[in-house]
């Protein structure tokens, strides 16, 4: 805001500009930062089988459960 | 939305950044070591029941191993690999214990480390909640567990990921125990260019949906794999007990240096409907217990809850008293 506004005066209080630690491209920064070092210890795949036993010989899927 | 709870929702893509990558290069330094695959181990659920043990508080906090040895259970014990140790130092030895987290050089301890001689630099192991005798008495519990795992091993079958450490494939297979190989699934294995696709390719072996963690992976192996179609579980709390400092929590380190003091704001705070108590979980348990809930409601068995505490409850899961489910294993 400094850039664009210029006063002829001059103020007897200090003015605290909001910090960026907290604009939203930050928050959103520091949550890619802090998922990269949590999560979990094996994947889970969304809307797949428990057990996938690859390709039968019909081409078809061979899974322990439909997809949902 | 909570901040916890809006960092849980991307924990999805962020495990596969975290542990794909090296989950792959484990798979192929345990090529050489590969042999028996986890479906050699398909449909041989005692009596069609299994007691999944996971590592999580309530199952010190209710005595679940000492209550389990003194009933006895007529079915078949999957333990995940966190609470092999306590298994065994109640008398409890499981019929299969799961592995799977890539970790280099943490996961051979819950076999007992035969080459650590004094106190780690790493303190996971005085930190962590899931096994405390290790925060007790780091070098002692070890060599007892040493002895242990040596003195079981030819009596315990491992359903191992290919992710898993080359240092847990051999520390298994020194004590004797017995490898039954599987893949993770990480991704879609319906598209082309699918990683999961090209381990299968690779190696043979059947892709397993793990949902998140060990303990999750050690359920779907006791229903998808071994063919139980009524499966209990204890130590699989998705939380920590009300009384734990949040120093003691699995990701305090990490938390604490992305957030600062604002790392409180990560932990989700619940009811547990067993107890009345107020849990708590961190984005990961909170995403660990999201997932199962998820894949509970689509499994072909019936999943009991014997935790007697933790924060597993929604559709899909019947709670029990333990003994009440150790009399339907019989």
């Amino acid at each position: 805001m400094k850039a664009y506004l210029r006063g002829n005066y001059t103020l007897d209080v200090k003015i605290e500009e909001t910090s960026e630690s907290d604009s939203p491209e930050t928050t959103e920064a520091f949550e890619r930062t802090a998922l990269a070092r949590l999560g979990g210890s094996i994947c889970f795949v969304s809307k797949k089988a428990f057990l996938w036993k690859g390709d039968g010989t019909n081409g078809a899927g061979e899974a322990t459960r439909p997809r949902a | 939305m909570e901040l916890g709870k809006r960092l849980a929702h991307a924990l999805e893509r962020a495990t596969f950044e975290r542990v794909a990558a090296v989950g792959l290069a484990n798979a192929e330094l345990n090529r050489p070591r590969i042999g028996r695959s986890i479906l050699e181990l398909a449909d041989t659920a005692s009596g069609g029941t299994a007691l999944v043990i996971g590592a999580g508080p309530s199952l010190h906090g209710r005595r679940s191993l000492a209550r389990l040895a003194a009933h006895g259970f007529a079915g078949t014990v999957v333990a995940a690999d966190g609470a092999l140790g306590a298994c065994l130092r109640a008398g409890v030895v499981p019929d299969v214990v799961v592995t799977v987290d890539p970790h280099p050089d943490r996961i051979v301890r819950w076999f007992g480390d035969p080459s650590l001689t004094r106190a780690s630099d790493d303190d996971y192991f005085r930190r962590q909640e899931m096994d405390p005798a290790h925060a007790v008495d780091e070098v002692g519990t070890n060599a007892a567990l040493v002895r242990l795992v040596d003195t079981h091993g030819p009596r315990i079958r491992v359903a191992i990921a290919t992710s898993a450490s080359p240092a847990v494939a051999a520390r298994c297979a020194s004590a004797g125990m017995q490898l039954f190989w599987w893949n993770p699934m990480v991704d879609d294995y319906e598209r082309a260019e699918s990683l999961s696709r090209r381990l299968h390719a690779d190696n043979g072996l059947p892709c397993l949906n793990g949902g998140g963690n060990v303990g999750t992976a050690a359920w779907v192996v006791a229903h998808a794999v071994l063919g139980a179609r009524r499966v209990g579980l204890v130590g699989i709390d998705f939380g920590y007990a009300p009384d734990t400092p949040y120093e003691r929590t699995q990701y305090y380190p990490e938390l604490r240096e992305m957030l600062g003091e604002r790392f409180v704001e990560a932990f989700v705070h619940e009811t547990s409907l067993a107890t009345g108590e107020r849990w708590f979980s961190d984005p990961a348990y909170h995403w660990f217990r999201e997932v199962f809930l998820d894949m509970a409601r689509e499994a072909g068995c019936e999943t009991v809850n014997c935790t007697e505490g933790g924060l597993l409850y929604g559709p899909g899961i019947r709670v029990e008293a333990l003994e009440t489910f150790l009399v339907s294993g019989r």
